[in-house]
């Protein structure tokens, strides 16, 4: 980050600020002016920019899981509810 | 009912109960459940009371057996016991590594993070839902739900192509 110490502690302040919004970004929470700062704050800070990139991919795996096979307990459970009561 | 068992066992798997004891979790939910329905008011919804039900099972189990529980939560045993049931050999290869480092790094996550992770991004919950589940206010759950990405995507970053994901 170039420029004296005031753009830098107001480029930090913008940093800490999108960070910490990052998720509600992804989840569509966030206002459009929100959205907007965060939108140009990771256009110009590459560790923003790549945290976004890498935790969109980690939700498009963690979405991923929900598909993943599991067997089916629900015939066996219904089966032992039904011989307990 | 049948959809509910299947949903819950998933949830509860991903908790870090394994298989057998992830169905007796569910079987007790549902015993749980029947006896206090008529405490469940309809203030919210019927499987948002149910998740909290399960939640609150699941998490008397493990502090049951909490000593057994970490030791399962770095065995690779469960998790390669999920791939192996994945349909596509041919995908099950090119995915394993990654699902099965995902699974880990799930399960690694202390139980107050890997519950919000799970109901929010696995199960699909919206915030306001899975807050309900977690009886937290919307603020406090996103906190967590963000620390608990941060701490996956962080475990995850050697495993995604950044140049995929913008």
């Amino acid at each position: 980050m170039n420029g004296g110490p005031i753009k830098r502690r107001i480029f930090m302040r913008q940093h800490r600020w999108t960070h910490a919004r990052l998720s509600d970004y992804l989840d569509g929470e966030l206002s459009h002016r929100d959205e907007e700062r965060v939108e140009q704050h990771t256009r110009i800070c590459p560790e923003c920019s790549r945290l976004l990139a890498t935790l969109r991919g980690t939700l498009r795996e963690l979405m991923g899981l929900h598909d993943e096979p599991l067997p089916s307990v629900a015939d066996g459970v219904i089966e032992r509810l039904r011989r307990s009561w | 009912m049948r959809l509910h068992a299947d949903r819950l066992y998933a949830v509860v798997i991903r908790f870090g109960a394994p298989g057998g004891e992830a169905e007796e979790i569910v079987q007790e939910t549902f015993v749980r459940a029947w006896r206090a329905i008529g405490r469940f008011k309809g203030e919210s919804q019927f499987f948002t009371w149910l998740y909290r039900i399960a939640i609150n099972e699941a998490k008397r189990h493990m502090t049951r057996r909490a000593a057994q529980l970490e030791r399962v939560a770095s065995d690779d045993m469960a998790l390669e016991s999920i791939g192996d049931r994945a349909p596509s050999p041919q995908l099950r290869a090119e995915h394993q590594d990654l699902r099965a480092a995902l699974e880990r790094a799930v399960r690694a996550l202390p139980m107050d993070y890997r519950i919000p992770l799970v109901l929010r991004d696995i199960e699909g919950l919206s915030t306001a839902q899975a807050a309900a589940v977690m009886q937290l206010r919307e603020p406090a759950f996103k906190s967590r739900l963000h620390r608990a990405r941060l701490a996956v995507r962080e475990a995850m970053e050697d495993y995604l192509d950044v140049e995929d994901q913008a």
